[in-house]
């Protein structure tokens, strides 16, 4: 080895053992509760996953951070919804062939913690739905196959069209024909379609490099 | 003038990737030894903060049910026992007693949690002597709970990031379908409370209607009271166990120690193979320089010229390796930290391992002594060289 080498392998391996020390104190992420069982449940055929972590302080820091609520609509709030959220992103495979992507996101709730996952395919449509955890007094109604049916199929395209502040939408966007299964429902099921919106532009930024970009608008009214 | 340091240095570059194979394998011996010490340190001082943050020395819980965490976990709040309230003011007239604590916790089940759902807890706490034996919690929003009945929760900083809730947030508890309003965020404390949801005490008695019943009591004592004598006197109230922080301790750590003198036995055969490989090293070079040995000693270098030589080669190795080990130890010690926590039963919260400057200094210099024992022989040998059979050696 040559001494051009050692210093390049010497380089490496401090790199790696300082970059790779967790940081204790982090801000809570969301995970899934049992991924072997879970990723078996929600992608169904699939026969493996990767696990992979991002926080937008990594990714782009504060532009990034401004970007993603721009693009969300709605300024990121209170104490959790943090520059360093840590990300799960599970890269679902097939055999040796990545068949899609399980993400999920905490939002805050009426009553307490939402977390909202969803299945995406490889071109970021909405495969599966899952509220991992909803406290709520409606949590039966909103948990429901039905409600949950009614995401199937949907992108970040749709959900551009559908104001988190306001939680109106564009008649011609696919979000409109999800339905609040009870008045009573209305915050968690506002909260429930923000984190599901938020969670897709998180994903479009992390892993499908900005595809559904051009079709931002700031007032979710305009076509691309 | 070169001097015995600079050719000792260059003689190590002459085999660059021996000396560096060496000095690795010099590096791995320390990293494991800082680390251990360092985990020798760290947890005993977490886990005597864990339990000094407790607030109390004892905790006096109903008979048959020593750890409420557990019985939750395998039951949920059917598995509970209960024991009158009325105890606390009995043990409170005790004269050890500084003042006493009492506790409730209940567990409901939320099937919306997860996929076939879980438990939530919560602990009922005395708003008058509670916050006062947890003198050192701190808010990061709000405050404890406006009256002894109120409908109002307290959160640790993650139950709170985990629930998403702020001051003026409501809460509901699953299974009661009963609404409280968060009054409180509490800052991260590294302890079990992070993670816990408190309420008033009366008014989880009066959600679950648990009345007049507790699950624990903590108690604190006198500063010169002594505690042997007061757990003997506890001990004779009926239908009670009583749980001896201190105990508790040294329950724990007993049982880490048996795990840690394996590992430290490890960490001993780690630099014994690396003092073998020094010696193994340095000998290798002696032999092989034999000659060139031989003509420093017919140009009139004497045996201590010699001997220094080879020692100060082994020096500079160990120096090396050790400080490298050590760099490591520190660089990786959070990683060191979530590895043991993965492998052990229980691990208290906070840092479990803990190297300081001292620390990493001690075991450079016990790194350098153990290469120095290790040089000695290859030294000595190299010095006993006699210049015309050393030359010749190369010509056969």
């Amino acid at each position: 080895m040559t001494a051009r080498e050692w210093k390049r392998f010497a380089s490496a391996f401090l790199l790696v053992m300082f970059c790779s020390t967790p940081v204790l104190f982090a801000a809570v992420g969301c995970d899934l509760n049992d991924p072997d069982r879970d990723v078996a449940r929600l992608f169904p055929g699939s026969s493996g996953y990767t696990t992979k972590y991002f926080t937008i302080k990594e990714q782009g820091g504060i532009s990034l951070f401004a970007k993603i609520q721009d693009r969300l609509g709605d300024s990121f709030r209170g104490l959790y919804e943090t520059i360093d959220v840590p990300y799960t992103v599970y890269e679902v495979f097939s055999g040796n062939q990545k068949v899609g992507y399980i993400h999920g996101v905490n939002e805050k709730g009426r009553y307490g913690g939402i977390q909202v996952f969803l299945v995406l395919d490889l071109d970021g449509v909405i495969r599966n739905f899952y509220f991992q955890k909803l406290t709520s007094r409606y949590a039966k109604n909103l948990r429901s196959e039905e409600f949950e049916k009614q995401f199937i199929g949907l992108s970040l395209k749709d959900f551009y069209r559908y104001d988190v502040v306001t939680g109106t939408i564009t008649a011609d966007s696919g979000v409109s024909r999800i339905k609040n299964p009870l008045p009573e429902a209305e915050e968690d099921f506002r909260a429930a379609l923000r984190g599901t919106k938020k969670n897709l532009i998180l994903m479009d930024e992390f892993v499908f490099g900005n595809r559904y970009l051009p079709y931002f608008t700031s007032r979710g009214d305009r076509t691309p | 003038m070169i001097t015995i340091y600079q050719v000792a240095y260059k003689n190590l570059l002459r085999k660059r990737t021996r000396s560096i194979l060496t000095v690795f394998g010099i590096a791995l011996a320390a990293w494991v030894l800082v680390s251990l010490l360092g985990f020798n340190a760290g947890y005993e001082l977490s886990l005597s903060r864990d339990i000094d943050s407790l607030g109390y020395q004892i905790l006096v819980t109903a008979k048959g049910c020593p750890y409420e965490a557990a019985t939750l976990m395998l039951k949920g709040g059917t598995g509970l026992r209960y024991m009158p309230q009325s105890i606390a003011e009995q043990i409170k007239k005790e004269p050890e007693v500084e003042d006493v604590t009492p506790m409730l916790m209940q567990a409901v089940f939320d099937p919306n949690k997860g996929e076939s759902g879980g438990y939530s807890a919560y602990l009922g706490v005395d708003p008058a002597t509670f916050p006062k034996m947890k003198s050192f919690l701190q808010f990061k929003q709000g405050g404890w709970f406006t009256a002894p009945d109120a409908f109002e929760a307290v959160l640790g900083y993650e139950a709170a990031e985990l629930e998403q809730r702020e001051v003026g947030d409501l809460l509901l508890i699953a299974e009661k379908e009963v609404e409280v309003k968060v009054v409180g965020v509490l800052k991260r404390t590294g302890t079990q409370d992070d993670g816990t949801i408190f309420l008033p005490l009366k008014t989880v008695q009066q959600i679950f209607g648990t009345d007049n019943k507790l699950t624990g009591l903590g108690i604190k004592l006198k500063k010169d009271a002594n505690l042997a004598q007061f757990e003997e006197k506890m001990y004779q109230l009926p239908d009670v166990q009583v749980v001896s922080l201190t105990q508790v301790k040294q329950t724990i750590m007993t049982l880490v120690s048996t795990a840690r003198v394996m590992v430290f036995s490890i960490a001993v055969i780690a630099v014994l193979i690396s003092a073998v490989g020094v010696i193994n090293t340095v000998l290798m070079s002696v032999m092989e320089r034999r000659q060139e040995i031989g003509i420093l000693k017919a140009l009139g270098a004497t045996a201590g010229d010699i001997f220094t030589l080879i020692w100060l080669e082994t020096m500079l190795l160990c120096a090396a390796g050790g400080v490298v080990g050590a760099a490591c130890a520190v660089a990786t010690s959070t990683m060191t930290d979530v590895f043991i926590r993965r492998i052990l039963p229980y691990s208290p919260s906070g840092g479990l391992v803990r190297i300081n400057p001292q620390l990493v200094v001690l075991t450079v210099i016990a790194v350098i002594f153990i290469g120095l024992l290790s040089g000695a022989y290859p030294s000595w040998k190299a010095c006993r060289l006699r210049p015309i059979e050393a030359i010749r050696s190369q010509e056969e």
